[in-house]
């Protein structure tokens, strides 16, 4: 029953990596875990019909990214619940860390417990939240420089939010452009390519370490198609943001694009898993 | 001369001996009949003012619709959006659709303009439009305006049904210089009780409780799937409200339409008969009850 999908064949040779999965993104619930089970259970149905590969998460790890005091303490002194969703989903889940640049001592040491010592690939910079910083921030820097000693991946929240920003957390893609340019070396991810991509794809285009990932907003039409003009297919990373949003609307802005096939694997899984390798190999 | 249940009629006869149902789905290996209808409430023709779209051409928006299994689509025009003269408007509209079997034309009707009970005429007796689409947002016009009453009647009077579109884009998206907020819905709740014989479909919305629920619970208020997301949002929507009050709609092709329609199972928990409901009986329904 298709229904607007590809065939199932299809969608294996696809080999969908999802470079942003959410569940409980914000929390993940008071005793660390129950949230984040009960949303990957929720979002299991889509993933399994898309024949997705893997999905990476982004946990928080007790250091204030989030407003729950009593979570940020069972993090700390109980690091395993960090690791339950991993344990249950072996085969499914990655695992990035949220990291909060307001502490950059809490952030480093996070970096050494999750990246260095543990299964970790990479970091998310959120742009809400209790963790939020702009990326313009000169906390940055020490951060950016670690990961890049790791051969971490960096995923930083992005939008360019008409009528302006929505909290001084919020980071923009010219802000992340600026960062990017500090750090030739060091990939990007620009989550969500702004939400308004047509000012995200421009501001990213002359930062050729900078990938755009592709969920967060509406699917809207012609985003895919000026991002591949723009960037070029090997730019784009594809992001589910299940299950707050879906799997009609984030697959269907690469599957119901006007773009070859070939670009398609690029950005359904290809890119993803050529940013990850130095990250898996570790 | 035809009356609109003699269009639809017409409409859904000529797709079915063109062999218009053709396989759901974008993979042509797997070419196979569709297992259900889909009616798509939702689309709009003609050039979308803000930026071109991949589709705004309407020989290639009916061929990614029929692709996908899409036998009837309600098309309004995006000229509306900014132009005044709204009798060419929906000329051009009415004169397009009779080119394309799918397509069932939902003129435009702006009551801020004078004169708009003549374009809501001219819709229903010159055209035999089925139906008429509001954009109180970028009309600037609330739903509590004095003129709301008087055309919610002659479109029930009419038999039209009327769709409001609460929005068009993310207000977070939309351009600087013309910023259009969702239209507060909350202000038919005291209006609609008082045309008890209204059909009005609300597209675009991403309601909540209680002001969804407590709309749903009107007599004659019908909403679309264009933009309520989540994995599990649409089954939750017919859950939400009374039985047959959702419609598909996919607001193509500003958004791409294979989202809206992945999104009506990715999650299962709508069941067969309440797939098929929300793809096409509610629309089928709702249009009948006008008839």
């Amino acid at each position: 029953m298709p229904l607007g999908l590809p065939s199932p064949q299809t969608l294996k040779e696809y080999r969908i990596w999802d470079s942003y999965f959410t569940p409980s993104h914000s929390h993940p619930g008071r005793d660390g875990s129950s949230g984040i089970f009960a949303d990957i259970e929720r979002a299991l149905p889509a993933m399994r019909k898309a024949h997705f590969e893997k999905a990476c998460h982004f946990p928080h790890v007790g250091i204030g990214t989030t407003t729950d005091a009593a979570y940020e303490k069972l993090a700390r002194s109980n690091p395993d619940v960090v690791l339950q969703p991993l344990e249950r989903w072996p085969k499914l889940l990655l695992g990035m860390i949220q990291l909060n640049a307001n502490d950059v001592p809490a952030s480093l040491d996070a970096l050494n417990r999750w990246l260095r010592d543990g299964p970790m690939l990479g970091v998310y910079f959120p742009g809400g939240g209790a963790g939020a910083l702009a990326c313009s921030h000169r906390n940055f820097s020490p951060l950016v420089e670690r990961i890049i000693d790791l051969n971490g991946v960096i995923m930083q929240h992005t939008w360019f939010k008409t009528g302006g920003k929505q909290g001084p957390g919020e980071s923009t893609p010219s802000e992340l452009a600026a960062l990017a340019a500090k750090y030739p070396e060091q990939k990007f991810l620009c989550a969500h390519a702004g939400g308004e991509w047509e000012q995200g794809i421009r501001a990213v285009a002359g930062s050729p370490n900078v990938l755009v990932e592709t969920s967060g907003f509406d699917a809207t039409a012609g985003f895919i198609e000026m991002a591949v003009r723009e960037l070029g297919a090997e730019r784009i990373v594809f992001g589910s943001h299940l299950p707050s949003r879906s799997l009609g609307t984030e697959l269907g802005k690469i599957i119901g694009a006007g773009i070859s096939d070939n670009d398609r694997k690029l950005i359904l899984g290809e890119n993803y898993r050529r940013l990850l390798q130095s990250a898996l190999q570790k | 001369m035809l009356n609109r249940r003699d269009v639809l009629e017409l409409a859904a006869a000529a797709v079915a001996i063109s062999g218009g149902q053709l396989a759901a789905g974008t993979d042509s290996a797997t070419d196979r009949p569709a297992d259900f209808e889909i009616v798509d409430t939702n689309v709009s023709l003609f050039r979308w003012p803000f930026r071109r779209l991949p589709l705004d051409e309407t020989d290639k928006l009916v061929g990614k619709l029929r692709s996908l299994g899409v036998t009837q689509a309600w098309a309004s025009s995006f000229e509306a959006v900014l132009h005044r003269d709204l009798a060419s408007v929906n000329q051009r509209l009415a004169e397009t659709c009779r080119e394309f079997p799918e397509l069932i034309p939902m003129g435009a009707v702006n009551p801020a303009l004078p004169g708009w009970e003549s374009d809501l005429r001219r819709c229903v007796e010159d055209f035999n439009m089925p139906g008429i689409r509001l954009l109180p947002g970028y009309h600037g016009y609330p739903l509590d305006d004095s003129r709301i009453p008087e055309l919610l009647k002659r479109a029930a009077t009419a038999g039209v049904v009327v769709q409001i579109a609460m929005s068009l884009e993310d207000p977070r998206t939309q351009s600087e210089l013309v910023r259009i907020a969702d239209v507060d819905l909350s202000r038919l709740l005291p209006l609609l009780p008082k045309v008890p014989h209204a059909r009005v479909q609300i597209l675009n919305q991403k309601l909540r409780a209680p002001l969804l629920t407590q709309l749903a619970k009107l007599p004659g208020v019908y909403v679309d799937t264009a933009r309520v997301d989540g994995t599990d949002a649409v089954p939750k929507l017919a859950r939400s409200v009374a039985a047959g009050r959702v419609l598909f709609g996919s607001h193509s092709p500003f958004l791409i339409p294979e989202a809206a329609l992945i999104r009506t199972h990715e999650s299962g928990l709508l069941d067969d008969a309440g797939l098929r409901a929300v793809l096409a009986g509610n629309a089928r329904e709702f249009l009948e009850l006008n008839s």
